[in-house]
């Protein structure tokens, strides 16, 4: 005879724990629990049917699995939690007592918890742990640019946590700029976003993806509970040191870095680093970012010199550095052709994010600190100016003194990285209305707009004259480039047959009247194949209506699963659709209004 | 004091353990049994001074007991001897079934009951009144034990009289035990309370007597001034037992005390308004009354709210009484004539060694003090090239990404994706939830005019959030074309043939709607009934039949109708046989015997139509209950069901028309009836009510099958000629296609358009299900 099931021993029922029986089994506070839950990434789960997981009550719960809140039973963390809960109360006893002798020996004997078995166990390979990065670069680039007391009053945020953040930050940039590895960038309402291709576990390719807010102070609202936050940014910190550890290494670098034992010394700067930083200007070696902005916080930015000495391993074997190599070989993605591009990027602009942009991709960048008068061979190195203000022809001609300079928007560079080429720099001159800034990952889930496509690759031609270098094989992929659009765009044309300009025109400036005789050309040929797609047409609305009813005796026979399903899918379709169509008009009627008003002003 | 009401109980306890326990365990049982320190502490003294001859007897019941072979073991203690026999003469009852050797001695012992439990109340009463005398002596001081004789004297008087009150021997038992219950009833502490008052009556003093407890007496003065102004002698009784009546109680000369006028809700109301001490009053219980509270008492009160002693004149803080400190206390003498060892002022030796040691460690560098702990370096190489990644798990769940920005989300974005002013209004009045992006589109002329994002740290927290808290499940996500969800069906033409085009119409002269429509099985003839009355019968190819009927439902009545002058003259004949016979066998079973028709179908008449109907046609008229409004005949034209609607449990009927006879199939049914219809083949019934189909085994008289159509209300049923196929139609434009042999539920449900489904027929050769639908 089968054994007879009991109720409450099998299923849902065994397999989920609510979180009040999981602090009775643990035996520890809710807050204790929430630390471990944050740092183990223990989270609740959600039953297919709650009332059998809650043992047939309906009162809401949040239940964990009952194997995660097992394991956690024998956490080493759990027993660092208890030795630190007893060395507190040691502490706080001694203090009272005013036996400071015996304080000083419990501090220094202080149970620390790390957090290394945490990573190896949450992220066992190193992709997963670059799969993963994209939460903990945002928190702690947010974290690196606030205050020590974000809410006055409530949790503090120590200053070494501040520190070490934005210590993590400038060691993940420079692991890109020295590899090249920057791919895109955008940017947003929120800050920019950059996108990384790291190589993972076996050296494929991950994209890494993260968001750096503009320089502002930031707004803490106060419902916000840093205990939490902090307690994400401890694991983080910890996730990315092994990253860098892994990808330094990997780059044959030490990690890590010495520098940082000066600045968490945080003796200033002796004069030796001063001098060596001078010396490091003075023979044009690229300097870091924050050095033009002010040189009242020389203590931050020398450490920020001090990334570009690079201390590099003793190699170990041959093999590994051929190896090392040969991934370099193969990671050679297609990098962008903005090298060897000196670009001058004028105080109003972030140096933060366009000297990293820049020379990630490979271009060397003449900060006003470096060269102040613009005189010397630095500044006659330069090619390119970024500048984000208005500015008069006359003072342009005065500052390039004979020079022959290209005037950008910040907009160009980041529009370049993300195409992949040196764009014209004529639509980003100083004072002009931009282009509109595409997000690079919009082929990702969302409408695709070939119209703006064409606006931007039509006006495209190279005109690129300081990256010379490079630029040969740029050109021929160029062409290679054009020539699959001007093709998109036959094709294009033949499936719109719409009488209405096409907006690749209209950007590219043809004149109107050309325009007019290329239409009615383009409408003659194109009447014939009218007719026959009207008759076709209305064959297939005819059929359509045929077909309308036989779905409809078809959908009689559909489950009523399938129905609710079919729905929820035409339902959704139908908004996507909708939101699209809304896009388009908005478009067209923009359009319209445009070309009215470029004809007026014509005429006038 | 009590043994009597008390023995009831130990009485059964003690049977038990006659039965079972061994000897060692009974005296533990009895003496649990008698409820009694009382008793204990009485019996003494009751010895002392009545040795009575009761007691011999029990004596002699002893060594009856002893001799019928009980074999309890009786201690030379007289104390527990009594209780034994006590309990002993009760449950002698209980005796003769254990042993029969007693039965001799069973009249004796009867007798000898009686005399016991006689001198057992006299003995009770005097113990009692000694206990009295004991408790007052050791309580109260200013009672005679004459007084309590007297009392004691009248409540046994007031006690209902007995016939043989004064000749005890004639009293029964009965009697006694309810004397004595009586007796024993009132609580001791009552009987002093009532006591108190009369022997203070009687002596027409108030005495106040202060509380010993408490120092100055005022709990106890309180006490005692309430009670004396209390003139209500009922004492500590609940005062509701007085509310039917109109006095509250009584004073202590054994007049009514009347209950004081008792205002309505208004005067209270107004005395409480109007009266500024209202506050400070409180309901005395046993006058009804409100009572004002001296200040004394609100003093008390206060004190109580305040949680301090509620005694203004107790002091906390005493002076303390030094006992054994101060001047001159001191004591002189050490605790222990032992002398200081001299461990106690001498450095350890031992301890000294071992710092020796340790020192001489340090020196020669064997210990290093405050010597840093080896530390793993805080980051260390802990990727492989060999690591594996998790196995799959159902329970694995890694968090989602953040999806990546869009181009809304640029600070310069295409024009067409800068909301408008109306879209702009709508997305700041849209909940925080139910917005579609959590930012608003901007389009900034140049990037040093992008102001700082205000939500970020919001945005981190909530994802922090997001990732700890929010529970995580598993969801498929489709990825398909939503048409190939459609079933693929065979197109119609391969379905044929099938009728495509109208061949024939049969037209009903005038313009009356024709209400009904029904073709014979063998499909040659159709029956349509008109709003006219009139049935027309359509004849769709030669038939051979050998009979030839219809039945028509009519308000009130089903007729059973035949176009005689239409069919061939044999078959003609033969219907009015088959007809005829029914009312030769109707006769012959009303001769026989009317009462054993079928119950419940004695309001049904099948009547012979008159001359005139007859020449029109009509053969039989049967009248049933309610308003018919559907029938159904058996394969083999001999019954027929109808339907009939406010009809209760004959709505369904059973027609034999060879026979004249009609069934009430159902003596309950269960919902309304909707359609019925026979099977085929075997002797099998269907009927349909609102929501479910039931198949009955008519032969066996037994519900077989119940069929969960799942639509809201059935509104036509047809059975296949074969009879393993149903299908059902409903107002909520569903089909039902039931296979009989595939379970209850539907083997399909189909959705039409339309708003209900009339009817629905099923066609014998060809897979095909026809639906009448409203136009």
């Amino acid at each position: 005879m089968a054994k007879i099931k009991k109720r409450g021993e099998s299923g849902a029922a065994k397999n989920y724990i609510t979180r009040n029986q999981a602090l009775k089994k643990l035996q520890i506070s809710l807050s204790d629990f929430r630390r471990l839950c944050i740092l183990k990434g223990i989270y609740p789960r959600e039953p297919l049917n709650k009332k059998r997981a809650n043992k047939g009550s309906s009162a809401p719960a949040s239940f964990y699995y009952h194997k995660d809140v097992q394991y956690l039973l024998h956490e080493p963390l759990l027993v660092k939690f208890r030795e630190h809960k007893a060395f507190a109360k040691k502490l706080a006893r001694a203090l009272g007592r005013g036996e400071w002798a015996l304080a000083k020996n419990l501090e220094d004997a202080k149970p620390i918890a790390r957090l290394d078995h945490l990573v190896k166990e949450r992220y066992p390979t190193f992709t997963l742990a670059l799969q993963d990065l994209q939460d903990p670069l945002n928190l702690v680039h947010l974290f690196s640019t606030l205050p020590t007391n974000p809410i006055p009053g409530k949790t503090l945020v120590p200053s070494e946590v501040i520190q070490e953040c934005s210590r993590l930050i400038s060691e993940w940039k420079v692991w890109a700029i020295k590899t090249h590895s920057l791919r895109k960038v955008f940017l947003g309402i929120k800050g920019v976003y950059y996108e990384c291709t790291v190589p993972g576990h076996g050296g494929e390719p991950i994209r890494v993806r993260w968001l750096e807010g503009y320089e502002f102070q930031q707004h803490v609202p106060h419902d916000v509970d840093f205990r939490i936050l902090l307690t994400f940014v401890e694991l983080y910190r910890t996730l990315i040191s092994f990253v860098l550890y892994r990808l330094y290494t990997e780059e044959n670098l030490v990690y890590p870095r010495l520098w940082t034992r000066s600045w968490t010394s945080g003796k200033g700067v002796s004069k030796k680093e001063v001098k060596r930083a001078i010396k490091g200007i003075a023979a044009g070696v690229s300097v870091s970012a924050q050095d033009e902005d002010d040189d009242v916080e020389m203590d931050g930015e020398t450490a920020e010199v001090a990334e570009e000495d690079f201390v590099e391993r003793p190699s170990k074997n041959e093999a590994e550095l051929s190896r090392r190599h040969r991934r370099t070989e193969q990671g050679r993605f297609d990098l962008p052709p903005v090298r060897a591009l000196h670009l001058l990027p004028l105080r109003e602009t972030s140096s933060r994010t366009w000297e990293f942009v820049i020379r990630a991709m490979g271009g060397r960048v003449v900060t006003a600190a470096q060269a102040p008068t613009l005189e010397g061979p630095v500044a006659d190195g330069i090619t390119h100016v970024i500048i984000d203000r208005p500015m008069t022809a006359e003072r342009m001609r005065e500052m390039q003194k004979g020079r022959k300079w290209v005037w950008i928007q910040p907009q160009w560079v980041a529009d370049c990285v993300n195409r992949g080429k040196v764009l014209d720099a004529e639509e980003y001159a100083p004072g002009k209305l931009l282009p509109p800034h595409l997000s690079p990952w919009d082929g990702e889930g969302e409408l695709e707009r070939p119209w703006l496509d064409e606006i931007n690759e039509s006006g495209a031609a190279l005109t690129d004259a300081a990256g010379e270098g490079e630029d040969e094989e740029e050109g021929i992929e160029q062409d290679e480039q054009e020539d699959s659009e001007e093709e998109e765009e036959d094709e294009e044309a033949a499936e719109e047959n719409t009488p209405e300009y096409p907006p690749a025109l209209l950007a590219a400036g043809v004149s109107h009247a050309a325009f007019r005789s290329q239409l009615k050309e383009a409408t003659k040929a194109n009447a014939p194949q009218a007719k026959t797609s009207k008759s076709a047409a209305g064959k297939t609305a005819a059929a359509a209506a045929a077909s309308g009813d036989d779905a409809d005796l078809r959908k009689i026979m559909m489950s009523n699963k399938k129905a609710k399903l079919y729905e929820k899918m035409k339902y959704s379709n139908r908004e996507r659709a909708e939101e699209k169509e809304k896009l388009e008009a908005k478009r067209k009627a923009i359009e319209k209004r445009k070309a009215k008003e470029a004809r007026q002003a014509g005429k006038a | 004091m009590a043994p009597r009401p008390a023995a009831g109980p130990s009485r059964t306890a003690r049977q038990a353990a006659l039965v079972s326990a061994p000897p060692p365990a009974r005296n533990g049982t009895a003496t649990a049994g008698t409820a009694g320190p009382s008793r204990l502490g009485s019996k003494p003294k009751k010895r002392a001074a009545s040795p009575s001859p009761a007691d011999e007897d029990e004596g002699e019941d002893e060594l009856l007991l002893l001799g019928d072979g009980e074999g309890l073991e009786m201690s030379g203690d007289e104390d527990e001897d009594d209780q034994v026999d006590g309990e002993e003469s009760d449950g002698e009852e209980a005796f003769p079934e254990l042993d029969s050797g007693s039965e001799l001695d069973e009249q004796d012992d009867e007798d000898e009951d009686e005399d016991e439990d006689e001198d057992e109340a006299d003995s009770n009463s005097e113990s009692g009144s000694e206990d009295l005398n004991d408790e007052e002596s050791g309580s109260e001081s200013g009672y005679n034990s004459s007084d309590i004789e007297r009392m004691y004297a009248s409540s046994s008087t007031s006690l209902p009289p007995s016939p043989g009150g004064s000749h005890k021997n004639l009293l029964s038992t009965d009697e006694k035990l309810s004397r004595m219950i009586a007796k024993h009833s009132v609580k001791p502490d009552e009987r002093i309370g009532t006591d108190v008052d009369l022997s203070t009556a009687k002596k027409g003093v108030g005495k106040l007597r202060p509380s010993k407890l408490v120092k100055g007496g005022i709990g106890g003065s309180m006490r005692i001034s309430r009670r004396v102004m209390n003139p209500n002698t009922v004492g500590n009784i609940p005062m509701e037992w007085y509310d039917d009546l109109p006095h509250i109680g009584y004073d202590v000369n054994g007049r009514k005390l009347f209950r004081p006028a008792q205002g309505d809700e208004l005067d209270k109301f107004l005395a409480n308004v109007e009266d500024p001490g209202a506050w400070t009053s409180v309901e005395d219980k046993a006058l009804q009354q409100q009572v004002q509270l001296t200040d004394k008492e609100l003093d008390i009160i206060r004190r109580l709210e305040r949680a301090e002693n509620p005694d203004a004149d107790y002091d906390p803080y005493q002076p303390t009484i030094e006992w054994f400190t101060g001047k001159g206390q001191e004591r002189t003498m050490p605790l222990s004539a032992a002398p200081e060892p001299k461990r106690r002022f001498v450095p350890s030796k031992w301890e000294h060694k071992k710092i020796i040691k340790i020192v001489k460690a340090i020196r020669e560098g064997r210990i290093l003090p405050n010597k840093p702990t080896a530390t793993k370096p805080s980051v260390y190489a802990i990727w492989s090239e060999s690591d594996q990644p998790h196995a799959e798990h159902a329970m694995y769940m890694p968090a989602p990404q953040l999806p990546p920005p869009k181009t809304v989300e640029s600070y310069n974005p295409p024009e067409e994706y800068v909301p408008t002013e109306e879209e702009r209004r709508e997305w700041e009045e849209q909940d925080k939830e139910d917005r579609k992006t959590d930012f608003l589109p901007h389009k900034y002329d140049a990037l040093r005019l992008v102001p700082g994002y205000k939500n970020m740290v919001q945005e981190r927290f909530e994802r922090c959030l997001d990732l700890y808290l929010a529970p995580r499940t598993r969801r498929v996500k489709l990825n398909i074309d939503p048409e190939s969800l459609i079933p693929k069906l065979p197109s119609p033409k391969e379905l044929r043939p099938f009728p495509v085009a109208s061949t024939v119409q049969y037209r009903h002269p005038g313009d009356t709607r024709v209400r009904c429509v029904s073709v014979s099985s063998s499909g040659e003839w159709v029956a349509s009934g008109s709003e006219d009355g009139i049935v027309r019968l359509w004849d769709l190819g030669n038939g051979r039949e050998e009979e030839a009927l219809l039945v028509a439902l009519v308000a009130g009545k089903v007729v059973v109708l035949s176009p005689l002058w239409l069919v061939p003259p044999a078959v003609a004949t033969a219907t009015l046989e088959h007809v005829n016979a029914g009312y030769a066998h109707s006769a012959a079973t009303t001769k026989i015997g009317a009462g054993k028709d079928v119950r419940g179908t004695e309001a049904i008449k099948w009547t012979r139509p008159s001359e005139g109907e007859r020449e029109r046609g009509v053969l039989v008229t049967v009248e049933v209950p309610g308003t018919p409004k559907q029938v159904s005949w058996h394969r083999k034209g001999d019954y027929f069901a109808t339907v009939a609607v406010e009809a209760a449990n004959k709505s369904v009927l059973i027609h034999q028309l060879s026979k004249h006879a009609t069934q009430s199939p159902f003596r309950k049914t269960q919902g309304t009836v909707q359609r019925v219809a026979f099977h085929p083949l075997k002797p099998w019934f269907f009927a349909a009510t609102q929501r479910y189909v039931r198949l009955y085994d008519l032969a066996e008289q037994k519900l077989l099958r119940t069929l969960q159509t799942g639509v809201k209300w059935i509104s036509s049923m047809d059975v296949h000629p074969l009879g393993d196929n149903l299908i059902i139609g409903s107002y909520d434009k569903k089909m039902c296609w039931f296979d009989l042999d595939l379970g209850n539920k539907p083997f399909r449900t189909l959705r039409s358009g339309c708003s209900h489904l009339d009817s629905t027929l099923l066609s014998l050769t060809f897979p095909f299900a026809f639906t009448l639908r409203p136009t």
